[in-house]
């Protein structure tokens, strides 16, 4: 199938699938790592399955994105040899355009006072 | 991972689970997923907790169990998607293998369902798993005395209860109006141990109707409280008549239930205690029935008690059985029981058994016509599959896997049978319907009514069936679209994928089909011989020119002198009619589905003290019976006037009787009991057949009608004017005599043949086998056209250059015809093997033919031949005629 390219055609993206952009964000990793940064970051609460994460994983790799790798980190800090993923520009602004939509919605529930507005703002 | 990494219990457990994805993903994912959950395992152990070790294998097994699951589904979307609009790209290609599918699936989905009426559906009634069936393997019949059917709820201790039932024929009275109904006689238990409940009113209580004084109360059937009395509640409380007794409707049956008869409709339930109403012999003996072991006339259904298996119950019925052979050794020598589970004895415990073998060969052939659709579609699949080469070669080389591409194969496959299937279903409705129309015509004398219905259950095994055909049908295209070389397909156009391999199972699906089609063919066949000789066996009385009517005053309520009186008005007013030859009276005809049947004692009694009286057939005709059918009279005289109610009770016996009785003797003036009364005889006759044209030479007598007065008799007319017009005279002439007496199975006696148990069975064995030979050649003819068809397509080239060499069409064509011919010779000898495995299941059902019949089997083996030859000449014809040039441009 060839890849969606206009960004509104991804929106909304699912949880699981935000959150593996996001944790692609700063640089390749493999499945497990995206997995335990995800649970890292969220302090737990949002915990991703192994099977979930690589049907994810296919479903973003055949939207384009995310690609995988052929660069590898150092071999010694890897024992098995894994498969790293790296986000595309088009995965790139996928979340971001989620991001901000995500950003509009907590706007508009601050100036209806559904949520108190950051008290350094 | 190295090598020397040794497998743990976890590892292995997380390969599995892979497993579960489909191909692709396993391709992609599978040693990353592996990984990674083995790290995990890795790192929950090291936490050291048991319960993160716990939450995180349940965790695993749900996530890769629901998106495996996903993953399939998603697939198996696309794949459908995708073969659907392949599909609708090739519509003739697509009706055409949907219509065979549906061929094929429609003659499997009508077996499925006749098995399923005749074997599998349980009874609609309480925990029907518990319901068996208790008869008697020994003596007259399979039916059980009232008194033996208490002994056995009181005496062992597998049953929770047991209940005896009996249909009876009666004529029901409401609202002024009389029609012919089957009622069933049931003990008061039969209800409650059933667990029916009543759709309005209630039923037949336990103790109800026992005591003499008991008010007469019937029960109706749900569909004939529907169609009688319009489905009014307020008939519950009504008084009805059965013959000329009032019955007060006490309830009707919910509408699932439709009585314990398998092949027969109930109209109404009587409890058994009421049965003088349908009684056609003085009310005297009526009670006979609660007192006498040696009447036996109930059906007996048993339910096991929680946890008892059907073992225990035959060893505890059996001990039950042998107590009774002792206490009555006159009645009961040699009891034997038939212990069985309810769905084997249908239509009775003693048909049971043929009607089961009988409809599972028929399945059998159905499988192998299914199977030969199979064989088609999956050559119309192959044919497709190698003009499609360049599509499959385009696939793969865009990275499509081969598992992905085999399984769109396959899923084409399964798409074009599910089809056949949605399409075949409706056919099956109708089919189904027309079958029991067939069944219910057998006669009238009985409401033959199975319930061939397409049930949920049917639905559900033909949608696998469906599958399973689909997977034989795609297998072999997904095998070979497996084995193709992209590069070679691209390069070459497409047809690169037929290669050799795929064309030699071409090859071999074609020979399948016609050895398969041979075996259909000689199975039909040799029923068709078998019919033949049915309708040439000497039936012992010459039944053309016969023409027969039913009539049965005494469920109207005639005594025995109305009775009497009654058929000679009838016969008196017929012999005046113009063209009639003889008219006479029998109680029932030979070769009805029901007999009539009495043991039969000779005036000296054999004195080997373990000498059981014979059963004999019985018939009880007026005096020009004889003479009208064609039965000789060898011996004596016929009735006469005399013999009637007043005078010596008298008999005439067939040659097998005499014989057997009194060899070398004459036996005019020698006595016979039956029945309790002696009789002299006063005449011998010829043998005849009365139950089936197979039978060997059975004893029967022959009662004067006049002394025994039956309530249902027929009359046998011998004329030389045409059956139709005849009919109406005679139901003109006989409403003449008494409009309220109902009129059935009014017919030529040939008719009669070939309804009744004489011809039915075969007639109705080779429709079935004629009909499904005749598709499986059709659909086989069809398959080896296409694939000599195709052959000769894609030699061409190869023909127009040898005929522009100067060879000459003649040869051209001998070569294919050979090549057809080919075929033909090795699917007929595979094809002779396999039908002769399957005509010796066959025996037991054929008449007057071996079952390796050399007649039968040249016979198809030459069809066969001229039906390769032909579909071979018209390619090889259409071939020959192509200009050579334009042969030779078509690359």
């Amino acid at each position: 199938m060839a890849p969606r390219t206009r960004v509104d055609a991804f929106l909304p993206l699912t949880t699981p699938m935000l959150h593996t952009l996001v944790a692609l964000a700063d640089g390749d990793k493999h499945g497990y790592a995206v997995l335990k940064e995800i649970a890292r970051r969220t302090d737990g609460a949002v915990r991703l399955s192994a099977g979930t994460l690589y049907a994810l994983i296919r479903r973003a790799e055949a939207d384009g994105l995310i690609v995988e790798t052929d660069e590898r980190p150092d071999i010694s800090l890897d024992d098995e040899r894994r498969r790293y993923y790296r986000l595309t520009p088009l995965g790139r602004k996928v979340a971001a355009a989620e991001i901000d939509r995500l950003q509009a919605i907590v706007e508009m529930a601050r100036e209806k006072k559904l949520v108190p507005r950051p008290r350094s703002v | 991972m190295s090598p020397a990494r040794r497998w743990s219990f976890a590892d292995r457990i997380f390969r599995a689970l892979v497993r579960l994805f489909p191909f692709d993903f396993r391709a992609d994912h599978g040693r990353d997923l592996e990984q990674t959950l083995r790290a995990q395992h890795r790192d929950a152990r090291r936490q050291g907790s048991l319960r993160a070790i716990v939450t995180l294998w349940l965790d695993i097994a749900r996530d890769v169990v629901t998106t495996a699951l996903r993953e399939h589904v998603a697939i198996l979307k696309q794949d459908v998607g995708y073969a659907l609009r392949a599909l609708r790209r090739a519509p003739v290609f697509a009706a055409s293998a949907v219509l065979t599918l549906a061929i094929g699936m429609s003659a499997m989905t009508g077996m499925i369902a006749v098995l399923n009426a005749v074997m599998f559906r349980p009874l609609p009634v309480d925990r029907p798993e518990q319901i068996i069936s208790i008869s008697n393997r020994t003596g007259e019949g399979f039916r059980v005395s009232f008194l033996d059917l208490q002994d056995y709820r009181a005496r062992t201790k597998v049953l929770a209860d047991a209940v005896g039932y009996a249909p009876r024929i009666a004529a029901l009275t409401a609202d002024g109006r009389s029609e012919r109904i089957m009622a069933l006689m049931v003990t008061d238990n039969y209800f409650a141990m059933l667990g029916v409940r009543p759709a309005a009113g209630r039923l037949i209580q336990p103790n109800e109707g026992r005591a003499a004084g008991d008010a007469p109360v019937l029960v109706l059937d749900y569909q004939y409280w529907r169609t009688r009395f319009a489905g009014d509640p307020s008939v519950v409380g009504r008084t009805v008549r059965i013959g000329a007794q009032p019955f007060t409707v006490i309830g009707v049956t919910e509408p699932v239930f439709r009585g314990t008869e398998s092949l027969m409709r109930m109209s109404a339930y009587v409890p058994a205690w009421m049965n003088e109403a349908f009684s056609d012999t003085p009310a005297s003996s009526a009670p006979s029935i609660f007192v006498d072991r040696a009447v036996r006339p109930f059906t007996v259904l048993a339910r096991l008690k929680p946890g008892v298996s059907l073992a225990q119950a035959r060893a505890d019925l059996d001990v039950a059985a042998a107590a009774l052979a002792r206490a009555y050794p006159l009645t009961h020598k040699d009891l034997a029981l038939r212990v069985v589970p309810e769905t084997h004895t249908r239509p009775t415990p003693v048909l049971g058994s043929f009607l089961r073998t009988a409809s599972t060969a028929l399945a059998g052939l159905a499988v192998v016509v299914l199977m030969i659709t199979s064989a088609n579609v999956a050559n119309l699949l192959m044919a497709r599959a190698a003009s499609r080469g360049r599509e499959v070669a385009l696939r793969a080389a865009l990275g499509a896997r081969r598992g992905r591409i085999m399984r769109q194969f396959l899923t084409e496959g399964v798409t074009l049978a599910l089809l056949g299937g949605l399409v075949a279903l409706p056919v099956v409705v109708v089919a189904m319907r027309g079958l029991q129309e067939i069944f219910t015509g057998v006669s009238a004398i009985i409401d033959i009514s199975p319930d061939f219905s397409i049930d949920g259950g049917v639905v559900a095994i033909a949608f696998l069936m469906s599958i399973g055909a689909g997977v034989v049908a795609g297998l072999a295209p997904a095998l070979l679209a497996g084995r193709s070389d992209p590069g070679g397909s691209l390069k070459t156009g497409g047809r690169g994928a037929a290669g050799g391999s795929g064309s030699l199972t071409r090859s071999g699906l074609v020979v399948a089909q016609v050895a398969l089609s041979l075996t259909l063919l000689v199975s039909g066949g040799l029923f068709v011989r078998s019919l033949h000789h049915a309708r040439a066996v000497d039936l012992g009385f010459n039944p053309d020119g016969l023409f027969v009517a039913s009539v049965s005053p005494g469920i109207h309520g005639y005594d025995t002198a109305q009775r009497l009186a009654f058929y000679e008005r009838i016969a008196t007013s017929v012999a005046a009619l113009p063209g009639i030859d003889h008219v006479g009276w029998t109680s029932l005809l030979p070769m009805s589905v029901i007999t009539q049947n009495a043991s039969v004692v000779p005036d000296v009694r054999p004195a080997d003290p373990d000498w059981q009286p014979p059963s004999a057939f019985r018939f009880d005709v007026s005096p020009m019976y004889f003479t009208a059918v064609g039965v000789p009279i060898l011996e004596g005289r016929t009735f006469s006037e005399r013999d009637d109610a007043n005078g010596t009770p008298v008999v005439i016996v067939n040659e097998t009787l005499a014989r057997l009785f009194w060899p070398n003797q004459s036996p005019l003036g020698r006595h016979l009991t039956a029945y309790g009364t002696a009789r002299e005889v006063v005449g011998v006759v010829g043998n005849g057949k009365y139950l089936n044209v197979g039978e060997s030479p059975q004893p029967a007598i022959f009662n004067p009608l006049a002394q025994t007065a039956p309530s249902l008799a027929t009359v046998i007319v011998r004329t030389s004017r045409s059956p139709v017009e005849l009919a109406s005279t005679i139901r003109q002439t006989i409403t003449r005599v008494d409009p309220g007496v109902t009129l059935f199975d009014v017919r030529s006696m040939t008719t009669h043949l070939d309804n009744g148990s004489g011809f039915f069975p075969i007639r109705l064995g080779a429709f079935m086998t004629t009909l499904f030979g005749g598709l499986g050649m059709l659909l086989a003819s069809i398959g080896l056209y296409g694939m000599i068809a195709y052959h000769v397509s894609q030699r061409t080239q190869e023909i127009g250059l040898r005929m522009a060499l100067g060879a000459r069409a003649a040869d051209i064509i001998r070569g294919v015809l050979a090549q057809g011919g080919r075929f033909a010779i090795v699917g007929i000898a595979i094809g002779l093997v396999l039908a002769a495995v399957i005509a010796r299941l066959l025996k037991g059902l054929l008449l007057g033919v071996s079952p390796f019949d050399p007649l039968t089997y040249g016979a198809v083996a030459g069809l066969l031949v001229a039906i390769c030859l032909l579909a071979s000449f018209v390619p090889a014809r259409r071939a020959t005629s192509v200009d050579p040039l334009i042969a030779l441009r078509a690359e």
